[in-house]
């Protein structure tokens, strides 16, 4: 039998999620609601406050993410986007097959180091613009970089949001993720690659109609600002640095990222005004408010009660419980925000972990399920809701369909990989 | 002085339902920026212009990259053309609902107007809601100009 408070904050927040996957409402708006409705119901029930609200949300999560879109916010005008797609044309010779791949390649490294967001939102116009010069559709290249950007930011710790949230929560460093991650997701990387040859043969095989005008695109033009270009590339590139080493330092990643991001303020001195209007406020938000509201299901015992109907599942062998896992994960990835999912999924997993379970190999499960579940579809992830609404606003829109023979088979044959790859290095974690 | 005094009158005028291929040829004929439509009782419902007429070809891109100096040659787009299909479509797929001043509209708040409105000609109106004319920033600006006070002799 349920107690009241577990009813209510489960209403609140599987009423959120469903609201969220409607589409009817922004996300942020239903997140912030929830979130007040928790607190607030809460209180009145005496299950939740708002001292244990706050002390829900993840600082760390956001401080990382805050300090990484100041630096992406101050890169963006820069046009070194621009720049790096312009090169992978030239060196194409407007060979569509060839730029695919080279798309694709720098999609996936910048993802590996920046949101996946900002990733496909600054690659994504240039590849339109490559494309309609050079006569081709850019509907392959624009859904393969969606995929591309979901699986690289896999690789890394400050990839993607859930490995984010994850490696908070356990503990992972920047390396963990290098030795344990990028591997899986590297050959995952490639099978994704090669699928999406092969599904998009046909188009990719067509001749363009010109490839003179391509090559006479010059990459150096492209640059607004060199100098300030070259500033903001070196704090980078000293943030990665100082991610590798920041579990020997015993500094957390926030801190690297927000001593990053001052230190690009202090040496550029933009405008902050319209460095602040590209954070996205939204994301951070929707982290915040998604915080508090599992916060207020943990307080009120519904984690607990999970984690003891998994308790029973764990006389299956725990390979099996990890794979399971991954695609339980990757299912509702696919169909609500990866985001939420985690945050949801970690107190459900540190309870596991507090009644003796290995929890390690389930932290990558986690991260494995999360991550390629997002390519399932349209929704699965933000990057492809970025280039699907981008699409729309050129002749030719992505649909649902497309993304059904595209996305999902990326989705099925990513997370096939990953799990066998998980079932053999398994006993390693 | 009022708007009247400066805009041309006698302007050609389309029906809602001419198609776009015709209403171009009209545009290319008169070699003008801007078509008015009326509905069947000649009463002023919008305006197509050549804006709306090239979004038509312009390539997609143009919208999403905010600086396309460093495109020298726009290649395959260049020689894109409009299907039939597109150009066998209305004007009133095209036609947008404009901006307008009646006949008594003074000089200066018509220039304003168009300069807040980015629009280089504004269809003027009667009460009864029928096009007069059609005035242009050229139209309305020289005729300012030539209001000021002459050199003192």
């Amino acid at each position: 039998m349920m107690a009241v408070p577990a009813i209510i904050s489960s209403i609140i927040f599987f009423g959120s999620l469903i609201l969220i996957f409607s589409e009817k409402l922004n996300r942020s708006i239903v997140a912030i609601a929830g979130a007040a409705l928790m607190v607030t119901l809460g209180k009145i029930l005496g299950f939740y406050s708002e001292e244990a609200a706050l002390q829900a949300i993840d600082f760390n999560t956001l401080g990382l993410l805050l300090g990484m879109m100041i630096l992406v916010a101050m890169l963006e005008p820069t046009g070194f986007f621009q720049y790096l797609a312009v090169l992978a044309a030239r060196s194409s010779k407007g060979k569509p097959a060839r730029l695919f791949i080279l798309l694709g390649i720098i999609t996936t490294i910048l993802s590996m180091f920046l949101d996946n967001v900002t990733t496909v939102v600054l690659i994504a116009p240039v590849t339109i613009l490559i494309c309609e010069i050079m006569g081709i559709s850019a509907l392959p290249f624009l859904v393969s970089e969606a995929l591309l950007s979901n699986t690289g930011g896999m690789a890394t710790l400050v990839g993607d949001p859930p490995n984010v949230l994850i490696g908070s929560a356990a503990g992972f460093s920047f390396n963990d993720f290098l030795i344990y991650s990028m591997p899986i997701v590297l050959l995952s990387w490639a099978g994704a690659l090669f699928l999406l040859q092969y599904l998009f043969k046909k188009e990719l095989s067509k001749r363009p109609r010109s490839v003179k005008a391509i090559m006479r695109l010059n990459p150096a033009e492209t640059l607004n600002e060199p100098l300030i270009t070259r500033r903001i590339l070196i704090v980078l590139g000293g943030a990665v640095l100082f991610f590798f080493l920041h579990h020997a330092l015993h500094i957390s990643p926030s801190l690297v990222a927000l001593s990053a991001a001052a230190i690009a303020l202090v040496w550029v001195q933009p405008d902050i005004q319209e460095v602040l209007k590209h954070i996205e406020w939204s994301v951070l938000i929707f982290f915040g408010a998604l915080f508090v509201m599992v916060g207020g299901l943990e307080h009120a015992g519904v984690m607990e009660a999970i984690v003891g109907l998994l308790e029973q599942a764990s006389n299956v062998p725990p390979v099996l419980f990890g794979v399971g896992l991954i695609w339980i994960v990757a299912a509702l990835s696919a169909v609500v925000d990866n985001v939420p999912i985690t945050i949801a999924m970690i107190p459900v997993i540190k309870g596991l972990g507090e009644s003796g379970m290995d929890i390690t190999p389930l932290w990558w499960a986690l991260a494995f399920g999360a991550g390629f579940g997002g390519s399932g579809t349209i929704i699965g992830s933000t990057a492809n809701i970025i280039v699907t609404t981008l699409s729309e606003k050129t002749r030719t829109p992505i649909t649902s369909k497309l993304w059904n023979k595209r996305g999902l088979p990326v989705m099925l044959v990513t997370c096939a990989i990953a799990s066998i790859l998980y079932a053999i290095i398994y006993n390693w974690f | 002085m009022n708007v009247t005094s400066c805009m041309k009158r006698n302007v050609v005028s389309v029906n809602a339902m001419t198609t776009i291929r015709e209403a171009a040829a009209i545009l290319v004929k008169k070699h003008v920026g801007v078509l008015p439509v009326v509905d069947d009782d000649e009463k002023f419902i919008g305006v197509v212009g050549l804006r709306d007429m090239l979004t038509l070809e312009l390539p997609d891109f143009v919208s999403f990259v905010a600086d396309v100096d460093f495109v020298h040659d726009f290649g395959a787009v260049e020689e894109t053309r409009p299907s039939a299909k597109t150009l066998n479509k209305t004007v009133k797929t095209l036609m947008k609902p404009a901006i307008t001043v009646d006949e008594d509209c003074g000089l200066l708040r018509a220039y304003a107007l168009m300069l807040q409105h980015n629009l280089h000609d504004m269809p003027v109106i009667s009460k009864e809601g029928k096009l007069v004319g059609i005035t242009s920033r050229v139209d309305i600006g020289v005729a300012i100009l030539s209001t000021w006070p002459k050199a003192d002799k």
